[in-house]
């Protein structure tokens, strides 16, 4: 352990500026959705209205247990509807940052340099998880006064900040477990982010099956256990020192592990591969699906999985809309359609932003390959910038589509099983495939930054996250503040009528700003 | 003589920062060509300039006739490059690495490639990730090698390589330059370049310095003289006369040893009047690149 407090002491340092980023993030959605929830649902019958909504599977499924829907306060509703999806970022940035860590630090060899110093073979796990510790207790802490801030009691507000921070330190002490599985940081990122989407997923199909913790599942679940505390409804404490017990033993098993192999080494062993390239590794679009079609993958297995459980709720869903007439009549407003069509379009959002994620992350890699000089050594070849770009981009904008159709395929396939009617397969499917568009004009703005303006990178990123934001939270956010968002020009569907020309304008304005990627990277010198 | 590559008042500015300051560099087509100079010298930005991945802000710049930023794809399948730092793609083993490159410019020589994999003593079933810094090296070099260019950019292509290898790099390049193939070779490797080169180029501060034949060179310069002669009165006397011949500097005595450096043209006299003294033991050998080198980077000496 010899030197773990001073590695603690540069990692924290490396990553303060990631770390604030994620923080700020965090706090400033929480305290946007508390003061939004509060003026949305300001009267105990508009409350009560929402827990009505609430109680419907597929509000469950992204919402939580539902401690206090019968008398359903703003901290009830806060902890309810917003505490999964707090923990979310803090789990993922906690297990980001253990591989990073670990991991990374390993594949980049800096670690050796490390290690090489006076610094124990145990040392490297407990100071990154305390880094894990530090960014978690701040992260918490910061959202207990955001919080109170927002006109909330203490002791909840205590329980919600214990409880994001708790899932965040469990995560991070997995996400050294995954480092220390795979040579590869990525490989290591992608299974720590697994993880997370698999104990979010627990917990849904577990708080759907039986509310208010009832079902083993969501006690497996880590994000279980912080809803289990009922914050703001009769805090119940205990649920809350499983966190930190698990993430024990995570980190002991991980730390154990680390001592004893070793320096670059894993669990999974890279085995000798092929001493000639098989023919179908023909070109840059070949390598390309190589180097991304796992991370395409898992953004596809995440969204169809995501889409299965909300087609399998639609019965659910239109028993609970047949009971509730008025709820029927919101539901459906300006639409003639079905009642489960709204409900789908909400979700198929969240499958658009999750292909956009896809097609982002898988262009601006793009712009990894040319920091790192591959782009230079094969643009050194006879291979022009176009040839360069278009093969490589064209496997994200495959890939994103892919996510896309998987997600509304699987919904659809889903309903159609449930509500007995093959028709929702087609139905949902045309109505994902309305949001190509979106995806590939998200992806093309990051094309062109690639291309044209690579140190505003981080622009696409921003726009992608602005329109995720608005258009997951749509209704709980101030009007007007998706205005800049190209979700909002879309029709809805399933559920609103058909409308072609935004579609084909989005379309188009896709390949041009793709055009302009192209034009900037053929006028500009290369970053190395 | 032709030339394959011609900079002249070359300009190239990142921000603030001039990397090439009115570059001048001249590769006579067939010649292996050494280009020297310290960290940050302007090496590399000039390759990437002559690779058309940066534009010059000023200058003339011509590649085997062509312009290397609007002919790029055209000339670049006349010639190989060879960067210092190899980073290809992780997950792909050497040999796919090789062949994926070949590929890229339309198919690679099966014979050739396995030729010089053996030759590098390549093991190409390993992942790029996997590999150190030297079999990196030997990848990239085995790629380029194995395309049949008529010139090869080399940037410090052997930085890793065990001096094996490094034999073998150069015996490679011999046989190239025996074809009549043309070579730029940046490199600190000295008696690389001194064994392979025919003329070098010597750049500071983005400027050439120096430029010619290594003789054209070492004439210039100094022959540095260890000699031993029979007892300390005799050094005395010795050190009393080179203290007084022009052209002689740098007189160092210890007991009856004495070491001095003269310039390359007054050799001739010098050894004459030595002749006079007992001298017991002599060594002279001519300026090194390493000391031209150290004179040109440093100023000192």
């Amino acid at each position: 352990m010899t030197g773990a407090w001073q590695l603690a002491r540069a990692g924290l340092r490396a990553e303060r500026v990631r770390l604030a980023v994620w923080a700020l993030a965090v706090w400033l959605i929480t305290a946007g959705s508390v003061s939004s929830e509060s003026q949305v649902f300001g009267t105990a019958a508009a409350r009560a209205a929402r827990a009505e909504l609430i109680r419907s599977p597929a509000a469950t499924a992204l919402a939580g247990p539902g401690y206090g829907l019968d008398d359903y306060t703003l901290g009830a509703m806060v902890a309810n509807e917003l505490l999964g999806w707090v923990a979310l970022p803090v789990a993922l940035m906690s297990a980001f940052l253990a591989v990073r860590q670990l991991r990374g630090a390993e594949e980049s060899g800096s670690m050796e340099l490390v290690r090489a110093a006076p610094v124990g073979r145990a040392a490297p796990v407990p100071a990154a998880l305390t880094v894990v510790l530090i960014a978690d207790v701040v992260i918490g802490a910061g959202l207990v006064v955001v919080l109170i801030a927002g006109g909330l009691p203490l002791p909840g507000a205590l329980a919600f900040g214990a409880g994001a921070a708790g899932v965040g330190l469990v995560f991070g002490a997995l996400g050294a477990g995954a480092a220390q599985l795979t040579a590869r940081a990525r490989t290591a990122s992608a299974s720590a982010a697994a993880l997370v989407g698999v104990g979010y997923l627990l917990r849904a199909v577990g708080d759907v099956r039986a509310p208010e913790s009832g079902s083993v599942l969501s006690w497996l679940s880590p994000f279980g256990w912080a809803q289990a505390a009922r914050a703001w409804v009769g805090e119940r404490w205990w649920p809350l020192l499983l966190l930190p017990a698990a993430a024990l033993c995570c980190a002991g098993i991980a730390g154990r592990v680390a001592a004893r192999r070793d320096l670059g080494s894993a669990l999974v062993p890279d085995r000798p591969g092929r001493s000639t390239a098989s023919p179908r590794l023909r070109g840059l679009f070949a390598v390309t699906v190589r180097r991304q079609g796992g991370s395409v993958l898992a953004w596809t297995l995440g969204a169809a999985a995501l889409c299965a459980l909300v087609g399998v709720l639609a019965r659910q869903v239109l028993d609970f809309v047949a009971e509730q007439p008025d709820l029927a009549r919101i539901l459906s407003a300006g639409g003639s359609g079905p009642a489960t069509d709204p409900v789908f379009a909400r979700y198929l959002v969240l499958a658009t932003c999750l292909a956009a994620a896809a097609g982002v992350s898988g262009t601006a890699a793009l712009h990894g390959e040319e920091l790192i000089g591959r782009a230079g050594h094969v643009l050194a070849g006879p291979v022009a910038r176009v040839r360069w770009l278009l093969p490589q981009l064209a496997v994200p904008v495959l890939g994103s589509a892919l996510v896309l159709v998987t997600g509304g395929l699987s919904m659809g396939l889903a309903a159609a099983g449930t509500l007995d009617d093959p028709g929702q397969i087609p139905h949902l499917t045309a109505a994902a495939l309305v949001n190509l568009p979106v995806v590939w004009l998200l992806t093309g703005l990051t094309a062109l930054l690639v291309g044209a303006a690579p140190r505003w990178l981080a622009v696409g990123w921003a726009y992608l996250g602005y329109v995720a934001l608005t258009g997951l939270l749509a209704g709980l956010l101030p009007d007007g503040a998706d205005a800049l968002s190209v979700l909002r020009l879309m029709p809805s569907l399933p559920g609103d009528p058909m409308a072609w020309t935004p579609v084909l304008v989005c379309g188009a304005a896709a390949v041009a700003l793709v055009g302009g990627g192209v034009w900037g990277l053929r006028r500009r010198d290369l970053v190395a | 003589m032709t030339s394959s590559i011609v900079m002249s008042g070359v300009v190239k500015r990142f921000g603030r920062r001039t990397a090439l300051d009115g570059l001048d560099l001249e590769v006579a087509t067939g010649e292996v060509h050494g280009f020297l100079g310290p960290n940050g010298a302007g090496k590399s930005t000039s390759i990437r300039v002559l690779l058309g991945q940066i534009r010059a802000d000023a200058g003339r710049t011509e590649l085997l006739g062509g312009d290397p930023w609007r002919d790029a794809v055209a000339l670049h399948r006349r010639l190989a490059y060879v960067p210092g730092e190899v980073a290809l793609w992780p997950s792909l083993t050497g040999g796919e690495a090789i062949d994926l490159l070949g590929r890229l410019r339309g198919g690679v020589d099966p014979v050739r490639r396995r030729e010089l994999t053996e030759l590098f003593e390549l093991d190409p079933t390993v992942r790029m990730r996997a590999y150190s810094k030297g079999n990196r090296q030997k990848v990239a070099l085995v790629a380029a090698l194995a395309a049949d260019t008529e010139l090869l950019l080399l940037d410090e292509p052997t930085s890793g390589l065990d001096p094996l290898m490094e034999a073998v790099f150069t015996e490679c390049i011999r046989q190239v330059a025996a074809q009549g193939r043309t070579v730029l070779l940046s490199s600190h490797i000295l008696a690389e370049v001194e064994a392979l080169c025919d003329r070098v180029t010597i750049v500071r501060g983005g400027r050439q310095v120096r430029s010619g034949t290594l003789d054209e060179l070492r004439g210039r310069t100094r022959t540095s003289v260890r000699l031993q002669v029979a007892d300390d009165d005799a050094a005395t006397a010795l050190v009393g006369e080179l203290d007084a011949t022009d052209g002689v500097h740098d007189v160092d005595r210890d007991g009856a040893r004495v070491r001095f450096q003269v310039d390359g043209d007054r050799l001739p006299d010098l050894l004459e009047s030595l002749g006079r003294h007992r001298v017991h033991a002599l060594t002279a050998h001519p300026p090194t690149l390493e000391d031209l080198f150290l004179r040109e980077y440093g100023g000192v000496r």
